[in-house]
């Protein structure tokens, strides 16, 4: 009986399999993206290469985005073992694109040298930041950071000044206020939580954390929940990871404001063709797209900064980009800018489980206790 | 060539069997498999140790326990006084509130917590009004806890009490009622030891299904910060990939999940014998008219209970239109692009609805009526294996089979090479297998109000067991299972948490789709599809509730 059942199924996939024209062209007609970015980012850029492919190769290219967070889009990944339902992965941390490679699950970049070049290999200091991969199997699209973010009505009714630095959160006046996603349930909290334990040291960081635990009124689901309940002013603040998920909630009309502290990581928001893809010509074509001005700009709209220090954040006055330039605090470029950084990713890697499980047991276990 | 009818039957049986151990017994026993090995495939129970010994979970496990029992406790009082007064009283408006006390029953999933949260939430208007208008200095904690969850889950699910004790109420013997009253037992006294044992099967299939529910939703808790229960941490544990340990122990409490619900049904099943089939049949009940004082006092509380189910569908309508609503009681700016980008500019969310919900009810209908009728008219061998896993499969929460389904049909089938797990028709099926149960219910007890005898004349006259279900039987019931078809095409299209973890890029439903605007923080855009939906649903029950008047409540038994 099973049998029968299977050669209905086959009947079925093979008349899907021919419903598409597969002749020769320069990409292919379909590209599919999985992908924790936030479709506020993937939509326009998709939709911006559809007509770039148009113009460029005549060729209409179906484009869809697999939203999924990054560790479970990195599950997904490794569970379609070298068979994938998509052709490209787009963001998240570079440290699991690494582990991708080792796993032979990302096929190589083929992108111009020139293109290449013009990103550099890394920013910041004491702990530069990788922005691309030396083996050729990643490169970085867009810049970000993760930082703060704050209702600045709901402080004025506590009476507390807008947050600059991570410790501003520890207020006792903000008990009950502050929202938090663990670090088990996101990647990108995750660094966060790694960035103040590396900045204070085990003891001193894990008495930090437990204090923001008791000011904390909500542990979400997810990371992107947390400017979206302090957009809507039922929390006061919390980590925004990365920044351009609470500025589409300032662009959706909400009175959100961001910060990055000065110790703030930030990302390259990595991306890679996945090997086995159904459309390796056109997904290396959208990478290159994304690293060309016209992709850089179509990004930069959406409150993220450019990878390379060829462009600028700018705009005309009132436009998005601008928006966006006021929102992060004025900054255009951060080849500008000094970037400080002490988040060194391989040690967060080697200790991840072991850090959430700790989270788990003396924040998320205790935190009836914690509020006290 | 001309089969001899007998093999055409025996043919069919096999296949609903095929069907139903291809896609219900064997991706069960898949998880089960992953909850009781090591990684390297060795038999272990250190899985359910770990959970055991785990403080956390522990906690969440009774937890989730206490939640149900109070859920059931609150939709029982609300749910029993409301079908006493429709089924008993002649009031005001009771024909309409009749069909509004079953509106809440189709609340999208996360759609009803959002739309509370919208209201009532510490930035609701509620909080809003008490806040700038009345001088709090904080807002009241209405939702951010196990009290939030409770009241979305009370008003979500007391219809399906209702539903399940209004036919029992309806067949309660007045003789019975009446010999109480000549012996002096009146009132309150009569309800409590006459009316209301009477309606015991009923209510605990109903507790039943409100207690199940309840246990299995992870998506009202999440919104509400409350994680410390068994479905979220199944959920949470599942979605990030990384931590493979984690992922096991989610594997583990959704495994764990199904075998409390086994043990429920169970229990259920030996305290009542819980599917009281005959409920469609539906003996007329003398209406007492009420007085006047309470005649109003009894519209009051129907109004009253209408106007909090609706809280959250004017939330969700408030948040569909308003933009940027934050921190004041009614949205400030008003729009209708969320609608238009929802619909015309990604119209696959309806699309798709529409398209697999079809599917869906097709296969219900395929492999559930005659499923019914080898239930209802023959005497095959393996029908009570059939009754038992047909109630099961209601009792099994739809996370856990969306997991069981990833787990079990990611391998590539043979001869097209692709798993089944990459084909949109495992969305259809996945919604046809969790709604079967409602076509089967609904077909059988139509066919129970189908006299045999009619089918023997049939018979006689020389017609076949086939030919008589085609031409006598099926003429005769189809309003039944029309009624059927339609539950399980209004609880197919609100479905979430089966398919949310099977869901790839272009098979997107009206469910996923709120859940990923949600998640991408676009709740406005969550809210136009959660709009949309409704509108459908309320349409669908709306023509169930003219065709089958308030008489579905055997569906739910």
């Amino acid at each position: 009986m099973a049998r029968r059942w299977m050669r209905f199924a086959a009947a079925l996939t093979l008349s899907l399999a021919t419903a598409g024209p597969a002749a020769a062209q320069a990409i292919e007609d379909e590209l599919v993206l999985i992908t924790p970015v936030a479709k506020t980012l993937t939509d326009p850029a998709l939709a911006e290469f559809a007509k770039y492919a148009k113009e460029k190769w005549n060729v209409t290219v179906r484009t869809s985005a697999l939203a999924a967070g990054t560790p479970v889009a990195y599950g997904r990944i490794v569970e379609w073992k070298g068979r994938p339902e998509a052709d490209i992965f787009w963001g998240g941390e570079s440290a699991l694109f690494d582990k991708l490679t080792e796993q032979k699950l990302l096929a190589k970049l083929e992108l111009p040298q020139a293109v290449l070049d013009a990103i550099p290999a890394s920013i910041g200091k004491p702990k530069p930041i990788p922005l691309k991969d030396p083996k050729g199997y990643w490169t970085g699209t867009v810049l970000e950071p993760y930082g703060l973010v704050y209702h600045p009505k709901v402080l004025a009714r506590l009476g507390v000044a807008p947050p600059k630095d991570w410790d501003d959160l520890l207020d006792p006046k903000l008990k009950g206020n502050v929202a938090q996603c663990a670090p088990t349930r996101s990647s990108s909290s995750h660094a966060t939580y790694e960035v103040i334990l590396q900045r204070d040291g085990d003891v001193k960081g894990w008495a930090w954390l437990k204090r923001l635990g008791g000011n904390t009124g909500i542990f979400t689901a997810r990371s992107r929940d947390v400017p979206s309940v302090v957009a809507k002013g039922e929390f006061a603040a919390g980590f925004a990871v990365p920044s351009y998920m609470a500025f589409e909630d300032r662009l959706a009309g909400f009175d959100i404001k961001f910060v990055a502290p000065k110790t703030a990581w930030i990302t390259p928001e990595p991306i890679a063709v996945l090997a086995g893809a159904k459309h390796p010509k056109a997904a290396q074509a959208f990478i290159e797209f994304m690293l060309s001005e016209r992709g850089q700009r179509v990004a930069m709209e959406r409150g993220v900064f450019p990878i390379t220090p060829k462009y600028r954040v700018q705009g005309a006055p009132g436009s998005r980009a601008e928006m966006a330039v006021e929102f992060t605090g004025g900054l255009r470029s951060y080849f500008d800018v000094e970037v400080n950084n002490i988040y060194d990713d391989s040690i967060a890697q080697a200790r991840y489980e072991q850090v959430n499980q700790q989270f788990r047991k003396e924040v998320e276990a205790a935190w009836q206790e914690l509020k006290k | 060539m001309k089969l001899p009818r007998a093999s055409v039957a025996v043919l069919g049986f096999g296949l609903i069997w095929a069907f139903l151990i291809l896609f219900v017994l064997y991706p069960l026993t898949r998880i089960f498999y992953d909850a009781f090995t090591t990684d390297a495939g060795h038999f272990t129970l250190a899985n359910f140790h770990e959970f055991f010994t785990d403080s956390f979970y522990l906690r969440s496990f009774w937890k989730s326990m206490l939640l149900g029992v109070a859920t059931v406790f609150t939709t029982s009082v609300i749910g029993i006084a409301v079908a006493f007064l429709i089924v008993r009283y002649d009031f005001p408006y009771r024909t309409l509130f009749t069909y509004l006390t079953m509106l809440p029953l189709i609340l999208p999933p996360l759609v009803g917590v959002l739309g509370f949260v919208f209201i009532l939430g510490r930035a609701g208007t509620v909080n809003v009004i008490l806040m700038d208008w009345f001088g709090f200095e904080h807002p009241v904690n209405f939702m951010y806890g196990l009290q939030g969850v409770l009241l979305v889950e009370t008003v979500h699910l007391f219809p399906m009490m209702t539903l399940s004790i209004l036919d029992a109420l309806s067949r309660v013997d007045p003789s019975l009622e009446e010999a109480a009253q000549s012996v002096g037992a009146k009132g309150w006294r009569r309800f409590w030891t006459i009316t209301l044992p009477l309606t015991t099967p009923g209510f605990v299939s109903g507790a039943l299904l409100v207690f199940i529910w309840t246990f299995a939703d992870f998506i009202t808790p999440l919104v509400v910060g409350v994680q410390d229960l068994l479905a979220p941490q199944a959920y949470l544990n599942i979605v990030q990939f990384v931590d493979r340990r984690i992922f096991r122990m989610g594997l583990v409490i959704s495994a764990l999940l199904v075998m409390l619900a086994v043990v429920f049904v169970l229990v259920a099943r030996q305290y009542v014998a819980i599917k009281d089939y005959s409920s469609l049949t539906y003996s007329r009940v003398e209406r007492r008219q009420l007085g006047p004082v309470a005649r109003w006092f009894a519209v009051g509380f129907l109004g009253l209970l209408m106007f909090v189910s609706l809280v959250p569908q004017i939330g969700v309508v408030l948040a569909a239109v308003g933009r940027g609503w934050a921190l004041t009681p009614l949205p400030v700016e008003y729009t209708l692009e969320f609608f238009e980008q929802v619909s015309i500019q990604t119209p696959r969310f309806i699309v798709n609805s529409f398209m697999f919900t079809g599917i869906a009810v097709l296969v219900c209908l395929v492999i559930g009526v005659p499923m019914a009728w080898i239930l209802g008219r023959t005497r095959a061998p393996g029908r009570g294996a059939m009754d038992a896993l047909t109630t099961l499969i209601l009792a099994i929460p739809g996370t856990a089979i969306g997991i069981a389904y990833i787990r079990a049909f990611h391998y590539p089938l043979p001869l097209v090479d692709v798993p089944l797990t990459s084909m949109w028709i495992i969305l259809p099926l996945v919604l046809a297998v969790r709604r079967l149960p409602y076509t089967v219910r609904g077909s059988f007890a139509s066919l129970l109000l189908v006299h045999k005898s009619m089918e023997e004349a049939a018979q006689n006259v020389g017609a076949g067991k086939l030919r008589t279900f085609r031409d006598i039987t099926v003429p005769l019931v189809w309003k039944g299972i029309l009624v059927g078809a339609l539950f399980s095409f209004i609880t197919s299209i609100q479905e979430a948490s089966a398919t949310i973890f099977l869901t790839l890029g272009g098979w997107e439903m009206i469910p996923f789709g709120i859940f990923t605007f949600y998640i991408a923080g676009s709740q406005s855009q969550a809210a136009a599809l959660g709009v949309i939906l409704i509108a459908v649903c309320a349409a669908s029950l709306f023509i169930v509730n003219r065709i089958a008047g308030a008489r579905v409540g055997g569906l739910f038994g």
